[in-house]
């Protein structure tokens, strides 16, 4: 395989920018159906061309239109599982009569262990989804306390501080919440007097905590962290013998499986779930195309979550961050404001407000189509592996 | 109820209750802190929401000055808080555990799965220790008392009260044959829910309340949860479990289920509806979702995980159970989530259905296609039981007559098929056996396991009918047979008679040599037996028992009898240890040896005579 250094540096890699990754799909349909007069190097083109493609792809959301980690880049980011997933089902159903050989059959089945695995990803990230569902709920009501206000008044920023303040709880990172749980309810002015059930703000924020981890469909013990660790076990390039063995099928499965693991792991990395670790390595061999894109898009997001102010973020997903922005400087405004509020105030909360209200409309519109793709993932990924080991003949065999 | 005391001016009714609303601010005063509205005196929760009521009228009267309004917006705010954590608090209060026992046995007695009925009730009550004595149902009964009112018009309820199981408090519940609503919090305690929720929708604060009642009630939920042993268990931790653990979660499960959406999530669904009705659009919808949403999502991944595990045959019967028990609650979940935000739900339900079903049909394909093409020519060592024979299901004869056919079901006759198929494929590897007799006993051993197999399992054996058993049991005791006489028939054939008397007569005139002969014969072949057959393996201990019992009721009588007539003569002769190797003790003991599947010694135990 030739050596070529796709970070950023060949036009033709680009000329595709503008365009979306559905039309890519289409070109890359046209160039299967070509049929060479030369069998065996169409079959080379079509192992190569599933290489360049996920280059390709990976390289878009580096460099697209979407901001990394934001909500309409991670639907980006499913698309791309999602066709890259179909390119590789085709080339398995195209190669039916090699599948059965051994090393191909193990490495197979080794990639719909590792597909089963990424299906309990797709569940915890769908309980992150609904978490952040309850937060663009609490976002609401401060925007009602604070939207479209003919003048402010008290009433309105305790109502307001009241939200943020369960928001902020509902963001923390488990962790963190039982000590914060004690400041936040000595800074709201209220007697932490937690021998009295009847103090209802110390009831609330106590079912809040406990309300968090019912909302996770899993055990207390499950863990993305070590999930992906499962995902990316013993994940090594095959040797030459596999490849000759295989017809070069196992560097087909080998990018499936890489593919799986980076998009899993992105996943984890942007939307809340439990025990969220980003410590899975990738080793990937310089001379597969997609190797350096995917590497630096992992470098970028492993970059984000080091900064200062999203190291302990729940999720490195943007519009996490701005509503931890948002919700942070409106507490800080509405502790700060006097009433009557001077016309600078004034404006400050609006700005503060529109801020909010530009991030809940983002979360509006694109947390319910985000459960939906990953539902689609699931599904994509649970038929793959049926119909795969069906024709791996070999049946299911048993757990 | 007092009418509020009215005063000259409209101001002077916003003071006093202005001054209520502020003295119920916990963030200020100790007192409010301590104790609840709706805990004490009935007055006091009728002044303060008529002072609610005043406040909020004020927002709206044009007479208030600027001051005032700020004055009125912190009121409300005020009061909006108390209300919610009123609220909130009478909900806590209210979280009832449902009497989960004897729900359990009603929905049980009326469930049909695959077992007979029977055997699913007293399966509860050794799993979950139940008490179905009268007390403890009539106590459930008067702590829930049923109410007439039924949410949206649904076909598949009606009013009936008669129970299916006699022996629960019969007026207690409204019993059809799917959904049973209970009350979860009493009469009054509803009417005091519904006036906050009204007062804090009508002040805008719509949100706080759905957020509130939604996180209470969940926990509600999973108290109940907890309670029928749904688990959050993740598609990797079910991989995990050995199939007899997960059969018995899978059990759980489908009566969990029936409980959950004809009766947990049925009344959370009314409790909205006696809460909410009325007081806005679709609120009490939005306060449903928020309640059920995450269990119901959680309860089913568990059928989704089956649905997507790996097949094996001894799956078959269980996912059919579990489609079966999804497909008599899917017009349930229809009633029950009948609404457009839990179109997920729906869906989600539908999907584990096709997909159960889909992996029952594959299960079934797959193992007929492994039957049909199994391709080993290489025949099992020691004729033991072929790793197919494990997996097979249905016994039956190929000569079989159609008309046992009629009435069966169409699963019965996938699996008499697909015996068929196997017998046919078990036979064809039997003829691979160079040796008869192996061949004979290796259809023994298999046709003798599945017939095994059938009679341990009521499901099997209901489906395939005593009729099919009896016919296989006669095909592996003919195999017996044909063995007995593939082997032994020559060996015995040493000990006879003829052929060893010189003269006619009836006078000793035995030809000594053509009895050396005889017992040179016998022992050879005796040997050769008992060094190749010893390798063999019968698994089945009784059958094993059984055919070596047989063996020697031939054998040694037959060689007592030739000893005892004929070994004067050969002991009268030279070396009579070269042709009586063998006392009748010494073939007994070798008789033992027979089917253990391990080669003895070369040499046969000798007792010395």
């Amino acid at each position: 395989m030739p050596a070529t250094d796709c970070q950023g540096s060949s036009a033709a890699t680009f000329t595709n920018f503008g365009r979306s990754i559905l039309s890519l799909r289409r070109d890359q349909v046209h160039s299967m159906d070509t049929i060479h007069p030369d069998g065996a190097s169409s079959h080379e083109l079509e192992l190569e061309s599933f290489q360049k493609n996920v280059a390709e792809r990976i390289s878009g959301l580096s460099s697209g239109p979407d901001e990394i980690l934001s909500l309409s880049w991670v639907q980006k980011l499913l698309d791309l599982f999602v066709i890259s997933q179909e390119e590789f089902r085709m080339i398995l159903f195209n190669n039916k009569s090699l599948l059965h050989r051994a090393p191909m059959d193990r490495l197979i089945a080794e990639y719909f262990e590792r597909s089963v695995k990424a299906l309990d990803v797709c569940n915890a990230i769908r309980d992150g989804i609904e978490q952040m569902r309850q937060w663009q709920k609490l976002i609401e009501i401060v925007l009602i306390a604070l939207d479209n206000q003919r003048t402010f008044c008290d009433g309105q920023f305790r109502r307001a501080k009241k939200a943020l303040i369960d928001l902020a709880i509902s963001m923390l990172d488990e962790k963190e919440s039982a000590s914060a749980l004690n400041h936040r309810n000595r800074s709201f002015g209220r007697n932490n007097n937690n021998s009295s059930s009847r103090d209802g703000s110390s009831t609330h924020h106590r079912s809040l905590g406990h309300y968090r981890s019912l909302s996770w469909s899993v055990s207390r013990s499950w863990s993305a962290a070590r999930q992906l660790q499962a995902i990316g076990n013993n994940l090594a390039a095959p040797k030459g013998n596999e490849i000759m063995a295989t017809n070069g099928l196992a560097v087909v499965v080998y990018t499936m499986n890489s593919v799986l693991l980076f998009v899993m792991w992105a996943l984890v990395a942007a939307i809340p779930c439990q025990d969220r670790g980003l410590q899975v390595h990738f080793y990937i061999p310089r001379q597969f195309h997609w190797a350096g894109p995917l590497l630096s898009l992992h470098e970028k997001i492993l970059e984000e979550s080091k900064k200062r102010d999203r190291k302990n973020a729940c999720g490195l997903l943007r519009e996490i961050y701005q509503i931890e922005k948002g919700a942070r400087l409106m507490n800080e405004l509405s502790d700060s404001v006097q009433f009557p509020l001077t016309e600078e105030k004034e404006t400050e909360v609006r700005q503060r407000v529109q801020e909010l209200s530009k991030v809940c409309e983002a979360l509006k519109a694109g947390l319910d189509p985000l459960e939906r793709q990953v539902r689609e993932v699931f599904h994509k990924i649970v038929r793959s592996r049926t119909e795969g080991l069906d024709s791996l003949g070999k049946g299911h065999g048993s757990d | 109820m007092e009418p509020p005391e009215r005063y000259g001016r409209e101001t002077a009714g916003f003071e006093t209750a202005e001054k209520i609303i502020l003295r119920w601010d916990s963030t200020v005063s100790e007192e409010a802190r301590e104790k609840m509205i709706f805990e004490g005196d009935r007055c006091e929760v009728d002044r303060y929401l008529q002072a609610v009521d005043e406040i909020q009228r004020s927002i709206s009267s044009t007479t208030i000055s600027d001051d005032d309004q700020t004055k009125v917006n912190s009121a409300i705010q005020i009061a909006m808080a108390r209300l919610e954590d009123e609220f909130r608090n009478i909900l806590l209060v209210h979280i009832h555990a449902l009497d989960i026992d004897s729900l359990l046995a009603d929905l049980g007695s009326t469930s049909c799965s695959r077992t007979t009925s029977g055997r699913e009730s007293s399966d509860f009550l050794e799993d979950d220790h139940l008490e179905q004595d009268e007390t403890s149902t009539s106590a459930a009964a008067s702590a829930a008392v049923v109410r007439d009112g039924g949410i949206r018009g649904s076909g598949s309820r009606d009013v009936l009260i008669h129970m299916e199981s006699s022996s629960s408090a019969v007026s207690s519940y409204r019993s059809t044959n799917s959904i049973r609503e209970v009350d979860l919090i009493p009469e009054e305690t509803i009417e005091d829910l519904r006036s906050i929720a009204e007062r804090m929708i009508a002040a805008g604060y719509l949100r706080e309340c759905i957020q509130v009642y939604g996180s209470v009630r969940k926990s509600a939920v999973d108290l109940n949860f907890k309670r029928l042993n749904v688990e959050k268990l993740s598609i990797g931790d079910i991989q995990r479990l050995e199939w007899d653990a997960l059969e018995t979660k899978i059990r759980r499960w489908i009566r969990a289920v029936k409980v959950c959406v004809r009766v947990l999530f049925a009344s959370e669904k009314r409790l909205c509806a006696q809460i909410f009705d009325g007081v806005g659009t679709a609120i009490d919808d939005a306060c449903f979702m928020e309640t059920v949403k995450g269990p119901a999502i959680q309860l089913f991944n568990f059928a989704e995980a089956i649905s997507i595990s790996r097949r094996s045959p001894e799956k078959l019967f269980k996912i059919l159970d579990l489609h079966d028990a999804l497909v008599e609650l899917l017009p349930d979940i229809e009633v029950v989530f009948d609404s457009k935000s839990s179109d997920s739900i729906r869906v989600q339900a539908a999907e584990i259905l096709s997909r159960l079903a889909e992996a029952a049909r594959g299960i079934l394909s797959e193992f007929e296609n492994a039957v049909l093409r199994e391709p080993s020519k290489v025949p099992v060592p020691g004729g033991t039981i072929h790793p197919l024979t494990r997996y097979s299901s249905d016994p039956s004869t190929p000569d079989m007559d159609f008309s046992e056919l009629e009435g069966k079901t169409p699963l019965a006759l996938h699996l008499i098929w697909i015996i068929v198929i196997l017998q046919f494929n078990l036979e064809g590897k039997s003829k691979h056996y160079k040796d008869m007799s192996l061949e004979h006993l290796f259809m023994m051993n298999n046709v003798h396991y599945i017939v095994q197999k059938v009679k341990g399992s009521p499901e099997l054996r209901e489906m395939i009918g005593d009729d099919y058993l009896k016919k296989m049991t006669g095909k592996f005791r003919q195999a017996a047979t044909r063995y007995q006489r593939a082997t032994w028939v020559k060996v015995l054939y040493c000990l006879r008679d003829e052929g060893l008397h010189v003269s006619g007569g009836f006078s000793s005139g035995v030809s000594k040599s053509a009895l050396r002969e005889r017992f040179k014969s016998f022992n050879a072949m005796f040997e050769e037996v008992h060094r190749t057959q010893a390798t063999w393996l019968i698994p089945d201990s009784q059958l094993r028992e059984e055919l070596r019992i047989s063996i020697s009721e031939k054998l040694i009588p037959a060689y007592r009898s030739f000893l005892g007539r004929f070994r004067s003569h050969i002991e009268s002769g030279r070396h009579p240890e070269n042709y009586i190797k063998y006392s009748v003790e010494d073939l007994e003991t070798s008789v033992l040896d027979f089917f253990e599947g391990y080669p003895v010694s070369q040499h046969l135990r000798r007792r010395s005579q």
